[in-house]
C-alpha cells in the first residue's frame, strides 16, 4: 500500500535513528550498573549446625541460630520435636523474641503478636513467622529453606 | 501534532520560571572555529567524560568500599569477587582515571604550544593549573585506598618527598599522613579527600574554569589571530556537539574495552611491619618525578639533594603557573623560547619516565 | 584529507589501540597465572578478576560486540546528522550574505 504522504520527514526519521540508538546504547550500561547497585539476596541455601548444641534443649525453650544475616529461632516444642522459624518480624522486619510464659512470639518494634506455632494472632504482622525445614543427619541438624529438597 | 504541543508546553512552563532558554540560545550562538589545529578543541571535554565517568563509578564503588586498615583490603577484594561485575566497576574506575590524566596532560600541552593562555585568558589558565594538581591529587590519595603493600609503599614515599621542603615540609607531611607515619589514620584521611574534600575543590574550580571560558570564547592560534581574514566557525550547538559525541562514543568504547581485558589485580592487604616490597614505583603520571628524586645524589655542596630536587620542581611548578605573565610577548622571541620549552619538557618527562621503568 | 581517509585513518586507529588485545586473547586470568612471581604464596593470595567460567566470558564478549556495533551505528548516523547540520549552516550563511 503506498502512503501518499510520508508518515515523517527525513529529520524525524534521523533524530528518531539517533535518540533510538543512543537509547539502547545508554541502556545496555543499565544493566550492569543495576545488577551491581543490587546484589543478589544473601539468604543461605541451607545451614548445618552440630546437633549437640540443641539435644538437650528443654521443651518450650528457643536458641537463636545464624540464618545468613537474619537471625533465625528453634524452638523445643513440648512433644520434644523441633520447629525453625526466621525470626524476623512480618510487618516490618524488626528481630522477634519468644516469651516462654506467655507461649508466644513477640515484636517489640510495634507489639506484634504470635502463637507459639508462629501464627500471627495480635498487633501489625500480617503473615504468619517464616517456617524452615529441617532435619537431623547423623551428627548434625540441618536447616532448610522451606520448599527446597 | 498532539505530541508536539505537549512538549512546547512543558518548556514554555519551565523557560517562565528559570529562563533556560536563555542558556540554550548561548549554546546555540557559541561559534567554535575550525582550522588545522581545532582537533585539540576535543580535549577539554574528553577530560569532562572520563570525570563524570569517576564520579558515576566512584559512586557505585563507594557502596561497598570501608576506608579502615582492617576492611579497606577485604572489601575491595569483596567488590572484585562477591558483588556482580564488581571487578569491572573497579577496572573502569582505574583506566578511566588514567585516561582522563593522560587528557588533561594533552590539554594542557595543546593550550601551552598554541598559546591559549594569551591575554585574557590567563586565569583560565591559571585554574587550569589547580585543576592538574587536584587531579593528581585524586590520584595519589585513590592509590592508597585499596590498601595493599603497593600502594602503601608508594604512599609512604609519596608523603615523605615534602618534607624536604625548608620550614613547612615537615607539617606538609603530617597533614597528609594524619600523624608522623602511614598508618590506618592516613588511609581514612585519604579516603576523605579522595570522595569528598578535592571533589568540592574540583567542582568550584571547574566552575571558574568552564565560566571563564563561556565568558571569553574558544582561543585561536596566534598566527591565525593576526591574519585579517576570519576564520570559518561552527555553531557549537547542534554542529559541534554531534562531532563531540562521536569522539566520546569512541573514548567510552575503547575505555570500556580495555577494561575488560585488562583489569587491575589486587594483592593481599598490607602490612605496616614488613620490609618494603620490591620494585615499588608510584603511577605512571608521577614516574617522571620519581626518577627526578633518584638520580639527585644525596648531598649537593651544602644542600640536602632531595631539597633541592623538590626545590627545583617548585619552581618549575611555580613558573608553570606563572607562564601566562611571564610568556607575556607570544610573538616574539621570549615567546618562540616557552614554545620550545614546552617540547622539551614533553621529551624530558617522557624520557625521565621510561628511565624510571628500566 | 578527504571523509574516506578519514574514515580509513580513525578505523586503523581503533584497530590499532586494540592490537594488545589481537595479540593477547587471554583474558588477565589466564595471563597472570603465565607470569610467576618470585615466591609461590605471594602469587596466590593476589587476587586477579576477571570472568568466572564460559557463561560469563561469552556474555562479555557479546556486550563488547554491541557495544562496538552500537558505536558504529551511532557514528554513521551522526555523520549523516553533521552533514544535515552543516548543510543547513552553508544554506543560512549563503542567504545571509545574499542581504
Amino acid at each position: 500500500m503506498k502512503l501518499k504522504h510520508s508518515l515523517f520527514t527525513r529529520r524525524q526519521f534521523l533524530n528518531g535513528l539517533l535518540g533510538g540508538w543512543l537509547g539502547a546504547f545508554a541502556a545496555s550500561f543499565l544493566y550492569p550498573v543495576l545488577k551491581f547497585i543490587f546484589p543478589p539476596t544473601r539468604e543461605p541455601e541451607e545451614v548445618i549446625l552440630p546437633f549437640v548444641d540443641f539435644q538437650d534443649m528443654e521443651p518450650n525453650t528457643v536458641k537463636i541460630f545464624a540464618w545468613g544475616s537474619k537471625p533465625g529461632i528453634l524452638k523445643r516444642n513440648d512433644d520434644r520435636s523441633y520447629t525453625a522459624f526466621v525470626a524476623v518480624c512480618t510487618h516490618l522486619d524488626c528481630n522477634v523474641t519468644y516469651l516462654p510464659d506467655q507461649r508466644k512470639f513477640y515484636c517489640a518494634c510495634h507489639e506484634g503478636w504470635y502463637d507459639e506455632n508462629g501464627v500471627h494472632t495480635a498487633g501489625p504482622p500480617p503473615r504468619p513467622l517464616r517456617r524452615l525445614s529441617l532435619s537431623i543427619e547423623g551428627e548434625n541438624l540441618v536447616i532448610k529453606r522451606e520448599g527446597v529438597e | 501534532m498532539k505530541e508536539k504541543n505537549v512538549k512546547k508546553d512543558i518548556r514554555s512552563w519551565l523557560d517562565e520560571r528559570s529562563g533556560l532558554s536563555a542558556v540554550f540560545r548561548f549554546l546555540r550562538e557559541k561559534k567554535i572555529p575550525q582550522h588545522k589545529h581545532s582537533i585539540w578543541y576535543y580535549t577539554g571535554s574528553a577530560i569532562l567524560l572520563f570525570f563524570g565517568i569517576q564520579v558515576i563509578t566512584g559512586f557505585m564503588l563507594v557502596f561497598y568500599y570501608n576506608p579502615t586498615l582492617e576492611e579497606a583490603n577485604s572489601s575491595v577484594a569483596r567488590i572484585m569477587t562477591e558483588v556482580p561485575l564488581g571487578w569491572i566497576i573497579r577496572s573502569v574506575h582505574s583506566w578511566s582515571a588514567s585516561f582522563m590524566i593522560v587528557f588533561v596532560f594533552i590539554h594542557l600541552l595543546s593550550i601551552w604550544i598554541t598559546k591559549g593562555y594569551r591575554k585574557p585568558r590567563e586565569l583560565t589558565w591559571m585554574s587550569g593549573v589547580f585543576l592538574l594538581v587536584l587531579s593528581l591529587l585524586f590520584g595519589f590519595t585513590g592509590y592508597l585506598l585499596p590498601w595493599d603493600d603497593l600502594s602503601l609503599s608508594a604512599t609512604k614515599v609519596g608523603t615523605d618527598i615534602p618534607r624536604s621542603i625548608p620550614v613547612v615540609g615537615v607539617w606538609v607531611t603530617k597533614f597528609l599522613r594524619g600523624g608522623e607515619d602511614v598508618t590506618g589514620d592516613t588511609l581514612t584521611r585519604f579516603f576523605g579527600f579522595h570522595v569528598c574534600i578535592l571533589p568540592i575543590f574540583l567542582l568550584a574550580l571547574l566552575a571558574v574554569h568552564v565560566y571563564l571560558i563561556q565568558k571569553q570564547g574558544m582561543s585561536l592560534p596566534l598566527d591565525l589571530e593576526r591574519k585579517e581574514e576570519k576564520v570559518k566557525e561552527l555553531p557549537f550547538w547542534p554542529n559541534f556537539v554531534y562531532r563531540e559525541m562521536i569522539v566520546w562514543l569512541v573514548l567510552v568504547g575503547v575505555l570500556f574495552t580495555v577494561s575488560v581485558f585488562f583489569p587491575p589485580s589486587l594483592d593481599k592487604a598490607a602490612d605496616l611491619m614488613a620490609p618494603a616490597p620490591e620494585g615499588i614505583k608510584p603511577e605512571w603520571y608521577f614516574l617522571f618525578l620519581f626518577q627526578m628524586l633518584k638520580i639527585f645524589p644525596a648531598k649537593i655542596l651544602f644542600m640536602n639533594g632531595d631539597t633541592l630536587a623538590v626545590l627545583l620542581i617548585l619552581l618549575g611548578g611555580t613558573a608553570f603557573f606563572f607562564l601566562p605573565l611571564i610568556d607575556n610577548k607570544p610573538a616574539e622571541r621570549k615567546g618562540k623560547m616557552t614554545t620550545v620549552i614546552a617540547y622539551l619538557f614533553i621529551i624530558y618527562a617522557v624520557g625521565m619516565s621510561v628511565w624510571s621503568l628500566l | 584529507m578527504t571523509a574516506k581517509k578519514k574514515l580509513i585513518a580513525l578505523f586503523v586507529l581503533i584497530v590499532f589501540l586494540h592490537s594488545f588485545v589481537l595479540f593477547k586473547i587471554n583474558f588477565a586470568q589466564q595471563v597472570e597465572q603465565e607470569k610467576t612471581g618470585t615466591i609461590q604464596e605471594e602469587a596466590s593470595e593476589k587476587i586477579v578478576p576477571g570472568p568466572q567460567g564460559i557463561k560469563e566470558s561469552t556474555g562479555l564478549y557479546v556486550f563488547i560486540a554491541w557495544l562496538w556495533l552500537a558505536i558504529l551505528v551511532l557514528v554513521y548516523v551522526l555523520r549523516l546528522k553533521i552533514k544535515e547540520e552543516d548543510r543547513l549552516l552553508e544554506m543560512r550563511f549563503l542567504s545571509e550574505k545574499k542581504k
